[in-house]
């Protein structure tokens, strides 16, 4: 059994994810965190007591080993480590909503400090591709940036939603680092520098990445799943009611492979193996974990896992010794194995007897059903009606007189949980069930189907389980108004295919009650209510148009207002300055505090709408590379973002409709 | 001072039913007991230990369902004879195994609870006790609501034999011969009764549904209380209790086993009061345990048999890898690998037969006449009103794995979160209007989950049924649907007694209907009400609310019903849903009310002190971030006036007890409206225009003018 080498109570509370350790003066990690009110706090057990309060450090009153350090606006992420200065120690990255800060916690003196205002909801310290200086990498509204020690930013790329977490690691195995960002539209994108090299789509925000080893990486989402990927392909993964508040990879049973450490919501931590996801460990915390990261805490020369609480709790644990053999858990492995047999020789017995009984022909008929039922399932595409939005219609039926009691579908991305159940009442109950699905992304998912099939007075049922795969495009309706405007943009490409080939792809793709034979189609999007043509040349030329909207004039005429104005309203602020009498002062200050208090609402309105522009001028960038294959992609997102910082609205719409820079 | 108790797992049998598991006594000093267990196939199963290894003494045949066991033996001579009942039958078995008795009880429902002391044998069923002396009938008795268990207790300072039963109506009724000789109030529904000492003498243990355990002495005319152990940390319900001396300081300890899986015990110190010693959480309900020895001679042990019929021992003898030396660790592999080996084999074995049967199973898929019938999975459930919360607690037990739930309902409740509940909730979108769901939500539970628990909260006045489909792991795979009523009145619980002197309501029913009919009707409306007409003329209950702490009093008889309540929205509740009923069944009812117009201001002064605790909390929590952040911007909390400097003080306690009653301010509200339109329902007025303004003066809470609000409105 695994214990805990040294257990800390700071009277600071963590704010989640936000922790992380350093060696400032490079010898001493300091574990280093974000906490209420702005602030960070250092931990320095090892020097106590020998540096003067001023900057922005000042001694905790409550701890004497802990500084604080004010950041006097709340703060989003936080890292530490070598930014290639000169300095031996490291480089404490706080990052806020609006902008980031570099500062050398030893010397006391900010680095740089930078407005980025995108944000930055995640930041991530090394060296990326090619670039030879580490970079601080953030990631805000849709966009990364990526600064070096003097606060030049080297690196500049927009992805598909706000990013949320990020992590650099040699996805492609060429020796060099890959940027993996995890985004609010359930992606996790490999970038290499700015090209965009791999995409994996899965099921919820991704809120946290880290690097096992190779080319294996561990992820998090925000409903309780963590998992580990190799490259594209996932391993395992786990679906847990708590959320991941924390994930970091650490050789805790020193067999020489890193486990994926998870520290939840509900304040336990777990150590699963990184090939099968089996727990090797676990300890709880009274309260959430707030960050899992590892350090030479103790200066023995040895690694730690470090763990932190949002109470302040914070244990660290040393790699098992060799003498418990893997086996960290407080169990007996021969006892759990007999424990194992039995219940597998149990569960055969018992299903023996469920074969024995069935061949007997059952004494009571109580959940009898025909032996040849078998559920029929069907995919249909179904347009918009006056009752009814547009939506995909699953309908099981029994073949027989046995009635569906209820239907359970567990399917991931497309409901607001996980699953959705039909159960009709009593009065309506029948062999024949309808369940409208309608998917909010064009991504494969496969439906787990449960079908309750029993008598209608039955208490017991048989339940049969069928997995059926919803195409990608399945919002796609065949059926076409012939009144309906052709589509006016277009993407035009060459593929080396036959027709018959494509065909079969759209055969694949879309749910096409009769199929098709030729490429040569236009669907309705039963989504946005545009047209989707698709036309294919003999030498292989695929059209494809799909008419997009794009309202980005007036947006960016909004930005100036809206900047123009956050700026008459900070003037204002600075009236605060002057007053005389007292009571005067009071009055002043009282007004002064509920006018403050509506700007401040005004302008944190304000705020959001512009971070809101901001993201669908970064996504519109996006898409616009979108459109474009390989090089000239990453020249569009570069034309876009020279466009965007001489402020040059009109350059902006010819780089995204011509594709290059015009002269 | 804690004990250490290490975990040896024994054998496993069927599924087991409550005290199905006994130690036969030890045939002399030193060695190791037998243990005798019967399951639910009906299968009575006697084993030793040796060598760390389980060897069958006897086995019997499948059969009916074993409900329960005991030891007996002619006075004098150890209690080695084996009975156990299974449906109304009661069978004796000497410890070879040999059947030297069969006994047909001429019951006609099946035995529940069952007690042997030398020729006597005691049985229960449902409502029904029975005494036989040798297999002679000697007395009968009819209780007033379900009999849980039984035991009968006899020394020297008593005259005969005494039986004590342990009733579901929260009494013990003790009797004397075929008449009851009087009755001791628990406080809670006594679930399992056991002699504190085996050997005779007058005291024993009772364990309840809701957890609470306690020791009675019983006189032959009255019954003193010892002691009482709440359930403070809102443990399962007991299912068994034994009184052994573990810790070996000469005074018997209390085991319990509970029906989320733990085992716990207590001993006595000095002060005669007892301490928790010992507990660890099996992941099963502990349906039997008993103090012995029987792993190995000398070292005392817990064993205790659960739900899916694992027999397992707590022992005190100290694990063999926790000694060290490398030689000896090597040893006991060997030992302990021969039955891993011998189970491998088995296992094989088994499923070579089970692919078989699978396909035998896809043939018959194709004949056209064939029936697939499945038989039914058992099925352990509870669905329980916890008085602190005043919410209901259900939980479901299956002998094999479960793999995911289906909860419906036809009535607006909320899921509450259980902590010890692993499972991944997932809602579903309802369509009330159709279909009449009001929720859907689906547990997916992790792999080998045998037991789920949840929380529901129900509103009162809002009727209806639960529905859980429960889908288990094995091939072919089948679901069952277990049922629970949520009642209009979903939130009382029985009690003894009543406060008289508060202001009542009174609703008064008269009409044809039958004394049958008027309790049916209670029951629908109440929990906790005998489904057997109760015999004589007529009946009483008494009820309290556990939200509220409002009270109800029913008085019926054939042809007319009295209902008192000081508490107006429960008599307009009781009204409608009485109404309802006989209109259903074409009943014409002649209804009157006496409202007393105290009882509002009455229950209004009786919610106060809980809802100005509620907003004093609610205050309180709000402000905890606010002045953390102003003690970390200062430095310290010097400067705070003490009022705040409390709040910071107690943050960690107050977080934690807001976190415990979610929405308990919404729910004092909802009731607090009702109230409002109930007491304007009976004066023929609707108000419900004017619950805006009600909620804008409890939004300012003063009692005062809610008062005010209620007389002048």
């Amino acid at each position: 059994m695994l214990v805990p080498i040294f257990t800390l109570k700071l009277n600071h509370k963590i704010n989640p994810r936000m922790v992380t350790v350093g060696t400032f003066d490079g010898v001493h990690p300091c574990l280093t965190a974000a906490t209420q009110a702005g602030k960070v706090f250092i931990h320095n057990p090892h020097t106590r007591g020998q540096k003067p309060a001023s900057h922005r450090l000042s001694q905790s009153a409550q701890d004497s080993d802990v500084s604080l350090l004010n950041i006097n606006q709340a703060v989003t992420c936080l890292t530490a480590g070598s930014l290639g200065t000169k300095t031996a120690g490291d480089t404490l990255l706080v990052g806020s909503q609006t902008n980031l800060l570099a500062y050398d916690v030893h010397d006391n003196t900010d680095i740089f400090y930078k407005e980025v205002s995108d944000g930055a909801n995640a930041i991530v310290l090394g060296k990326l591709g090619d670039i030879p200086n580490p970079l601080a990498i953030i990631g805000g509204n849709c966009a990364l940036q990526g600064f070096d020690s003097l606060g030049n930013d080297l690196f500049w790329t927009v992805t598909g939603d706000n990013v949320r977490s990020l992590v650099l690691c040699d996805f492609t195995g060429d020796g060099k680092n890959e940027l993996l960002v995890g985004s609010e539209d359930f992606d996790i994108r490999v970038f290499k520098e700015d090209e965009l090299v791999s995409e994996m789509t899965e099921n919820e925000t991704v809120t946290a990445l880290c690097h096992m080893h190779s080319s294996r990486f561990g992820y998090a989402l925000a409903n309780g799943t963590v998992g580990v990927y190799d490259r594209n392909s996932r391993y395992w993964r786990i679906k847990s009611k708590n959320h991941a508040m924390s994930i970091h990879a650490f050789d805790l049973n020193a067999d020489g492979v890193v486990e994926l450490i998870t520290g939840w919501s509900n304040g336990k931590i777990d150590a699963r193996s990184d090939r099968t996801g089996e727990v090797i460990f676990r300890d709880n915390f009274s309260s959430s974990v707030a960050g899992v990261v590892e350090g030479d805490y103790r200066l023995d020369g040895q690694k730690q896992l470090i763990c932190a609480s949002v109470e302040g709790e914070v244990r660290g644990y040393l790699p098992a010794e060799k003498e418990l053999k893997g086996n960290l858990m407080d169990s007996n492995a021969e006892q759990d194995l007999i424990r194992e047999l039995s219940h597998r020789r149990q569960n055969l017995l018992l299903e023996l007897r469920n074969y024995e009984e069935n061949a007997k022909g059952g004494s009571d008929s109580a959940g009898g059903i025909p032996a040849n039922t078998q559920l029929q399932t069907a995919l249909t595409v179904r347009a918009a009606t006056e009752a009814q939005k547009a939506h995909v219609e699953l309908s099981i039926t029994t073949p027989n007189e046995t009635i569906i009691r209820a239907v359970l579908i567990f399917a991931e991305g497309i409901f607001q949980g996980e699953s959705h159940v039909v159960h009709p009442s009593v009065q309506n109950l029948s062999g024949f069930v309808r369940v409208p699905i309608i998917p909010p992304k064009d991504i494969p998912v496969d439906l787990h189907i449960k079908a309750f099939v029993g008598g209608k007075t039955s208490t017991q049922f048989h339940v049969f389980e069928i997995t059926r795969q919803l195409p990608r495009f399945s919002m796609y309706d065949i059926a076409v108004e012939p009144s309906a405007p052709a589509p006016t943009g277009r993407v035009t490409f060459t593929i080396n295919d036959r027709p018959q080939r494509v065909a079969m792809w759209l055969n694949q793709n879309f749910l096409l009650p009769e199929g098709v034979d030729s490429p040569d189609v236009t669907f309705t999007s039963l989504r946005g209510g545009g047209l989707l043509s698709i036309r294919m040349a003999s030498n292989g030329q695929v059209d494809e148009f799909h008419a997009v909207h794009q309202r980005l004039t007036a947006e960016m005429a909004e930005h100036s207002n809206f900047i123009k104005s956050m700026l008459v309203q900070a003037e204002d602020a600075r009236l605060m300055g002057d007053m005389t009498s007292m009571k005067k002062r009071y009055r002043e200050l009282y007004d002064l505090n509920r006018d403050l208090v509506s700007e401040y609402k005004i302008r944190s309105n304000n705020h959001n709408a512009l971070l809101a522009c901001l993201k669908s001028v970064n996504q519109a960038i996006q898409r616009a590379g979108r459109l474009r294959v390989g090089k000239p992609k990453n020249q569009v997102i570069s034309a876009c973002r020279d466009a965007i910082k001489s402020n040059n609205v009109s350059a902006l719409f010819r780089v995204m409709r011509a594709g290059v820079a015009a002269s | 001072m804690e004990i250490n108790l290490n975990r040896v797992d024994y054998i496993q049998v069927g599924v087991t039913s409550q005290k199905t598991m006994r130690l036969l006594p030890a045939l002399g000093k030193k060695t190791t007991q037998k243990v005798a267990v019967a399951d639910n196939d009906g299968i009575l199963t006697c084993f030793g230990m040796k060598k760390s290894e389980a060897v069958p003494v006897f086995k019997t045949l499948p059969g009916q369902k074993i409900s329960r066991m005991d030891l007996g033996g002619a006075a004098g001579t150890p209690q080695e004879k084996i009975f156990v009942c299974s449906g109304s039958q009661v069978r004796g078995f000497t410890k070879k195994g040999k059947q030297f008795l069969t006994f047909d009880a001429n019951l006609t429902e099946s035995i529940n609870a069952m007690h042997v002391s030398g020729a006597d044998l005691f049985v229960c069923a449902s409502y029904i006790y029975n005494h036989y002396c040798d297999c002679k009938d000697q007395d009968y008795f009819l209780s007033g609501d379900k009999i849980n268990d039984i035991v009968c207790l006899s020394s020297e300072n008593l005259s005969r034999p005494v039986p004590v039963l342990a009733c579901q109506d929260r009494v013990l009724r003790v009797l004397q011969g075929s008449e009851l000789a009087y009755e001791v109030e628990v406080p809670g529904p006594p679930s399992v009764l056991e002699r504190y000492n085996k050997d005779g003498g007058e005291d024993i243990l009772y364990g309840t549904t809701d957890g609470k355990i306690g020791l009675i002495h019983i006189g032959e005319g009255s019954a003193a209380t010892k002691w009482e152990i709440d359930n403070d940390k809102k443990k399962g319900g007991i299912l068994c209790l034994d009184a052994y001396d573990i810790t070996g300081d000469g005074v018997r300890d209390v085991l319990v086993g509970r029906d989320d899986g733990t085992v716990t015990v207590y001993s006595f110190d000095s002060g005669n009061e007892p301490a928790l010693r010992f507990e660890l959480a099996l992941s099963e309900s502990v349906t039997s345990i008993q103090g012995g020895c029987v792993g190995k001679e000398s070292y005392d042990e817990i064993l205790t048999a659960t739900y899916t019929g694992w027999v397992t021992g707590l022992t005190t003898e100290p694990q063999k890898a926790e000694v060290g030396a490398g030689d000896e660790v090597r040893m006991s592999k060997e030992v302990q690998s021969k039955p891993i080996f011998h189970r491998r084999a088995e296992l094989e074995q088994l499923q070579v037969k089970v692919q078989l049967g699978r396909e035998q199973y896809q043939q018959t898929s194709l004949s056209k006449t064939a029936v697939s019938v499945v038989p039914a999975f058992s099925i352990n459930d509870k669905f329980t009103l916890c008085q602190d919360d005043a919410s209901y607690s259900l939980t479901l037990e299956v002998q094999t794995a479960i793999d995911n739930l289906l909860l419906q309902s036809d009535v607006p409740i909320d899921l509450l979160d259980v902590d010890n509940n692993s499972a991944v909730v997932s809602f579903s979108e309802c369509d009330s209007e159709p279909n009449g769901n009001f929720l859907l939500a689906t547990y997916r539970c992790q792999a080998n989950t045998t037991r789920l628990e949840l929380k529901v909260r129900s509103i009162e006045g809002q009727y209806g049924t639960l529905q859980a489909y429960v889908t288990h792991r094995l091939q072919p795979k089948t679901c069952q649907v277990r049922q629970y009523h949520i009642k209009p009145l979903s939130l009382h619980q029985r009690t003894h007694s009543i406060d008289q002197d508060r202001p009542m309501n009174r609703l008064s029913l008269v009409g044809q209907f039958s004394f049958a009919e008027i309790h049916s009707w209670v029951v629908f409306c109440l929990p906790e009400v005998p489904e057997k007409t109760p015999a004589g003329e007529s009946v009483t209950f008494y009820f309290l609310n556990t939200f509220l702490g409002t009270q109800l009093h029913a008085t019926y008889s054939k042809g007319e019903g009295h209902f008192k309540s000081d508490n107006i929205s429960t008599i307009s509740i009781l009204s409608d849903v009485l109404s309802k009923e006989a209109t259903k069944r074409k009943i014409n009812l002649n209804i009157s009310y006496d409202i007393n117009d105290d009882s509002v201001s009455h229950t209004l002064k009786m919610i106060h002190p809980k809802l100005e605790y509620q907003l004093v909390l609610a205050r309180k929590v709000q402000l905890i971030d606010a002045l953390k952040e102003l003690e970390l911007h200062e430095g310290n909390a010097d400067f705070l006036i003490a009022e705040y400097r409390s709040i910071l003080d107690e943050s960690a306690s107050l977080l934690e007890e807001y976190k415990r009653q979610p929405a308990h301010l919404e729910r004092l509200y909802g009731m607090i409206t009702d109230l409002f339109i109930d007491k304007f329902k009976f004066k023929g007025q609707n108000v419900k225009a004017r619950v805006s303004s009600l909620l804008e003066i409890l939004d300012g809470y003063d009692l005062n003018s809610l008062l005010d609000f209620f007389r002048e409105a």
